[in-house]
C-alpha cells in the first residue's frame, strides 16, 4: 500500500526535536488554512465525538479508495487531524484496516501528551469506521 | 540509601511576612522542570501539590504504623486508629465544627454530596419538593440532584449568576419558597472564582425552612471557614485540593442532621450489631463509613491540615488574594485576553479566553513554557453555556505561587498569540 505521505510526516517528525515538532504541527495547521473546510460540513453529522475540541471529518470514496479531510477549532488538533487524513487517504478498505496503533505512534513521538495520543487513536478508529474498515462496527 | 526525612520546622502561625520562596521549599515537586523549563504550577483548582510533611505522614503510616483501623486488638491497629480518628479532630478544628463526631470521612467531595443526596435528601424529600443550586455549580453538585429528581420527582431550581460572574443575593432569594427543602451551593466557583456569600445564603435558606449544603471544594482552600458562623447543615470538601492525598474527602454535618440520616452503604464498620434478623447501625459518623476507610490518606490529610493551619488560612488567603489581583491586572494588559469571572468578591481562580485562539492551543503552548493550567469546561458545562463559551483557560493559584509565575503566564499567552497569529 502507498503510505508515502505518512512516511514523509513520520520521517520529518523523527528528524525534529521536541520543541520543533510542536511548531511543525502548528505549521501544518496554518498551511491548511489555504484549503478551507466547507462551512456546511461543520455540522453534527460530521462531528467526531469525545474530543477536547471539536473535530469534523469528511469522507469520500473514488475508485474504491477512501479520502478524508478534517477540521478542528483548535490549531494543534487541526494539525494532528491533517496528518492523519493526509496520511491515510487514498487507501482501500482492506489497507485501512491494517493501520494500527503503531502507525499512529510514529506520528506522535512523545512530542504530544498521552491525552492526544488517545485522541489520535480515536481518530484512526473513526476514519476506519467511516470507511467500513472496522468489521462489525458501523459508523454512527 | 534511604533518606531520613529531616525534622521540619513548622512555620510559626500568624507570622506577618509570608514568603512564598520559603513555603515553596516544602513542596518537592515544585523544584522539578518540565521541557527543561521551571515548573509553574497554576492548576491547583484541579488538585494541589503536596508538602513534604504530607509525604512523610503517608510514608510513616505505611512504614511504621500500618494495620487496619477499628479492628485489631494489637498495638499497630491501635496506633493507626488513633492517628486516623485524630484527623476527625483536625478537620473539625479546620472548619470550627463542634467536634469530631460531626466529621464523616468520604473519598472526595463528590462522594460527600452523593452521601447527602442518597441519605438525607432521599429520606426527607418527596415529589414536588424543591432544591436550589446555582448556575455555577460543578457537575458534582448538579448530577446527584438530577439523579434524585429522577428517583423522587423533586424540582431543581437554578439561581443565576451575572455576566461578570457575581452572585446576587436578591436573585437567589427570589427562588426560595415554602417548598424549598434544600439549598446546595458552591462556596467558591471553580471556574469564575466567585465567592458566594454563604452565611447570607444560609440565613435566607433557613428563613425559608431549608437545609443547606455547601460544596467547599474550592472554598476551604482559599480562606478560613467557620461552619458554625455560616450556620450550614453540611459542608463538603476534598482532601487532594487542600494539599492532602487523593482518595479522602470530608463531610461536615450538623449533629441533628447526621442523627436523622439513614445509612447509605452497608458493610463492616457502620454497624453496632448484626444478626440475620436485625442489624443495628452505628451512630454517626461511623454509620456512613462502611468498609475499610482510606485511613492512610486521611492521616495524610491530617498532616495537610496541620500544614495550612500552621501557615494560617488568613495568611494563605491574603497571599492568594494579592496574587489574584496581580493576575487580573496583568491579564487585562494583554490585548485579546478576556477574563471570565470578575466578581468583586473573588478567590484566586482566574479564567479567561483569548480572542481568536482555542483554549486548548493556549494551554498546550503554555505547557511548553512550563506553565501548567487547565483548559476546557472544568466540569461546569451549564456555566459555560450560560457564559456563551465552550471553554476557558484557567489559572488557579495556591499558597506557593508567586507573581513571577503569573508574569510567566502572561508572557506565555503573548507567545501563544505570536505562534498562532
Ligand atoms: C467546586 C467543586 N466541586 C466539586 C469538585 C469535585 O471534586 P472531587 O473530584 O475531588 O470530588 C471540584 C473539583 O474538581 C470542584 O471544584
Amino acid at each position: 500500500m502507498d503510505l508515502s505521505v505518512y512516511e514523509d510526516y513520520a520521517e520529518t517528525l523523527e528528524a525534529l526535536d521536541d520543541e520543533m515538532r510542536f511548531e511543525y504541527l502548528l505549521d501544518i495547521a496554518k498551511k491548511k488554512r489555504s484549503e478551507p473546510f466547507p462551512e456546511e460540513a461543520m455540522d453534527d453529522a460530521h462531528l467526531m465525538h469525545g474530543c477536547m475540541s471539536r473535530v469534523w471529518i469528511l469522507h469520500d470514496v473514488a475508485d474504491d479508495r477512501h479520502y478524508f479531510c478534517g477540521h478542528s477549532d483548535a490549531a494543534i488538533v487541526k494539525g494532528l487531524v491533517a496528518m492523519m487524513t493526509d496520511s491515510f487517504s487514498g487507501l482501500t478498505t482492506a489497507e485501512l484496516a491494517q493501520i494500527t496503533l503503531d502507525h499512529v505512534r510514529r506520528l506522535n513521538l512523545g512530542a504530544l501528551t498521552t491525552q492526544r495520543q488517545v485522541g489520535m487513536m480515536a481518530m484512526l478508529k473513526h476514519i476506519q469506521k467511516l470507511a467500513g474498515a472496522r468489521p462489525g462496527i458501523q459508523a454512527a | 540509601m534511604t533518606a531520613i526525612p529531616a525534622i521540619r520546622e513548622i512555620p510559626a502561625r500568624g507570622r506577618n511576612t509570608y514568603d512564598p520562596a520559603v513555603v515553596r521549599a516544602d513542596f518537592p515537586i515544585l523544584s522539578r522542570t518540565v521541557y527543561n523549563k521551571p515548573l509553574r504550577f497554576l492548576d491547583n483548582g484541579a488538585s494541589a501539590q503536596k508538602p513534604q510533611s504530607v509525604l512523610d505522614a503517608l510514608q510513616n503510616s505505611y512504614a511504621s504504623e500500618y494495620a487496619n483501623v477499628h479492628r485489631g486488638a494489637h498495638f499497630l491497629s491501635g496506633a493507626a486508629t488513633e492517628a486516623y480518628e485524630g484527623v476527625r479532630e483536625k478537620a473539625a478544628g479546620l472548619l470550627n465544627a463542634p467536634g469530631p463526631d460531626n466529621i464523616v470521612f468520604t473519598k472526595n467531595v463528590t462522594e460527600s454530596i452523593n452521601l447527602v443526596a442518597c441519605s438525607w435528601a432521599d429520606a426527607h424529600l418527596s415529589a414536588g419538593d424543591e432544591i436550589v443550586i446555582t448556575e455555577m455549580e460543578h457537575h458534582a453538585n448538579i448530577v446527584p440532584w438530577q439523579l434524585l429528581r429522577d428517583r423522587k420527582g423533586i424540582v431543581l431550581k437554578i439561581a443565576p449568576v451575572e455576566d461578570d460572574g457575581s452572585f446576587v443575593l436578591e436573585r437567589f432569594a427570589a427562588l426560595l419558597t415554602e417548598g424549598t427543602k434544600l439549598v446546595s451551593v458552591t462556596h467558591v466557583s471553580n471556574v469564575l472564582g466567585t465567592a458566594v456569600p454563604v452565611a447570607e445564603v444560609t440565613r435566607l435558606a433557613k428563613d425559608a425552612g431549608a437545609c443547606v449544603l455547601i460544596d467547599g471544594a474550592q472554598g476551604v482552600v482559599h480562606q478560613p471557614v467557620d461552619v458554625q458562623a455560616i450556620g450550614c447543615d453540611f459542608y463538603a470538601f476534598t482532601g487532594h485540593k487542600l494539599y492532602g492525598p487523593t482518595g479522602v474527602g470530608i463531610l461536615y454535618g450538623r449533629t441533628d442532621r447526621l442523627a436523622e440520616m439513614p445509612p447509605w452503604q452497608g458493610g463492616g464498620d457502620m454497624i453496632d450489631t448484626v444478626s440475620f434478623e436485625k442489624t443495628v447501625y452505628a451512630d454517626p459518623p461511623m454509620r456512613f463509613e462502611a468498609g475499610t476507610p482510606p485511613f492512610v490518606q486521611a492521616i495524610g490529610l491530617g498532616a495537610a491540615i496541620d500544614y495550612v493551619q500552621a501557615l494560617g488560612m488568613d495568611a494563605i488567603g491574603a497571599h492568594e488574594h494579592a496574587l489574584c489581583a496581580h493576575a487580573m491586572e496583568t491579564l487585562r494588559d494583554v490585548p485579546g485576553v478576556r477574563p471570565v469571572g470578575e466578581a468583586p468578591d473573588k478567590a484566586a481562580i482566574v479564567s479567561f479566553v483569548v480572542d481568536g485562539l482555542h483554549s486548548l492551543d493556549v494551554g498546550a503552548i503554555l505547557d511548553r513554557q512550563g506553565v501548567a493550567v487547565r483548559v476546557g469546561h472544568h466540569c461546569a458545562q451549564p456555566l459555560m453555556a450560560r457564559m456563551g463559551i465552550e471553554s476557558t483557560v484557567r489559572a488557579s493559584m495556591a499558597l506557593y505561587n508567586t507573581t513571577e509565575e503569573i508574569d510567566a503566564l502572561a508572557a506565555g499567552i503573548r507567545h501563544a498569540q505570536k505562534l498562532l497569529g
